[in-house]
């Protein structure tokens, strides 16, 4: 295997979804190749800090002006 | 059903609804669009749209699932056009490689480990304001499939279902768009730092 096709499969080996002749052939590569094995681990940080900066909450005051919207809305409606 | 009660104007029910499914909506809202008045409209319309539309969903799991595609659907539409010079080729931020197939480029970047860098560091307003740019830059169907797979932790096969393409070509954006963010991030935690 190559650093190309380590690379290429880097997302399903982390989803746990590679036939177990690919994950073998990976990681006999990742054992001897110190560039893919900084991949694996920066494109994994990558992945948890994408998720970190994602977790953005909905501010209170917005919560309410839809409340009110939908209420207006719904009375509009009726 | 909570919706039907909503719908009828018991304002508990309408409450129990907002409070149970607009924070994922902003999230995801906020995730495509990157600014909180274009989320604000979108958690607008989404609602006001299941509002009208009233009943009908199968359970709890149905609800949420036509939540998320309706956010994304209108959340696309509305970015079609806007801010498109502030996407950047992908090509430029995904591995190269020598004729045999290594990684190609300098010896020092190729090895960058920046993964066990001090927490505060990857917290730092810096580190956030590097990702948040590269997420931006990202273009609009790739960086809504990696909100709903890294940040709403969708599975790839809902994902091709919401946005009504294939599992491969999901998987093959949500990739791209990881090594992207990737490159940009060695590239500020990376040697010479």
């Amino acid at each position: 295997m190559t650093c190309k096709d380590a690379i290429a499969v880097l997302a399903d080996y982390l989803e746990s979804t590679l036939s177990p002749d690919l994950v073998e052939k990976l990681e006999e590569h990742l054992r001897d190749c110190a560039p893919c094995r900084a991949y694996l681990a920066t494109y994994r940080k990558t992945k948890s800090l994408t998720a970190d900066a994602g977790r953005v909450e909905m501010p209170e005051e917005m919560k309410a002006r839809l409340r009110e919207f939908l209420l207006r809305q719904l009375r509009e409606g009726r | 059903m909570l919706l039907d009660r909503a719908v009828a104007g018991d304002v508990g029910a309408l409450e129990a609804l907002m409070s149970r499914h607009s924070g994922r909506v902003y999230r995801l809202a906020y995730g495509i669009m990157r600014n909180q008045a274009d989320a604000e409209e979108i958690v607008q319309d989404v609602f006001l749209t299941l509002v009208r539309k009233g009943g009908g969903f199968e359970g709890h799991a149905a609800l949420t699932s036509w939540m998320y595609r309706v956010t994304t659907n209108v959340a696309l539409n509305k970015r079609r056009g806007k801010r498109r010079e502030l996407e950047v080729s992908l090509e430029e931020h995904l591995p190269t490689y020598t004729e045999d197939g290594h990684r190609d480029g300098d010896r020092s970047y190729v090895l960058a480990d920046w993964s066990s860098t001090p927490e505060q560091a990857h917290l730092s307003v810096e580190t956030r304001k590097i990702l948040e740019n590269a997420i931006d830059g990202l273009p609009d169907h790739y960086r809504a499939v990696l909100i709903l797979r890294d940040v709403e932790e969708l599975s790839n096969d809902e994902i091709a279902s919401i946005v009504d393409d294939s599992v491969g070509s999901v998987k093959s954006r949500l990739h791209r768009a990881r090594m992207a963010l990737r490159e940009q991030l060695t590239r500020h935690f990376g040697p010479g730092r």
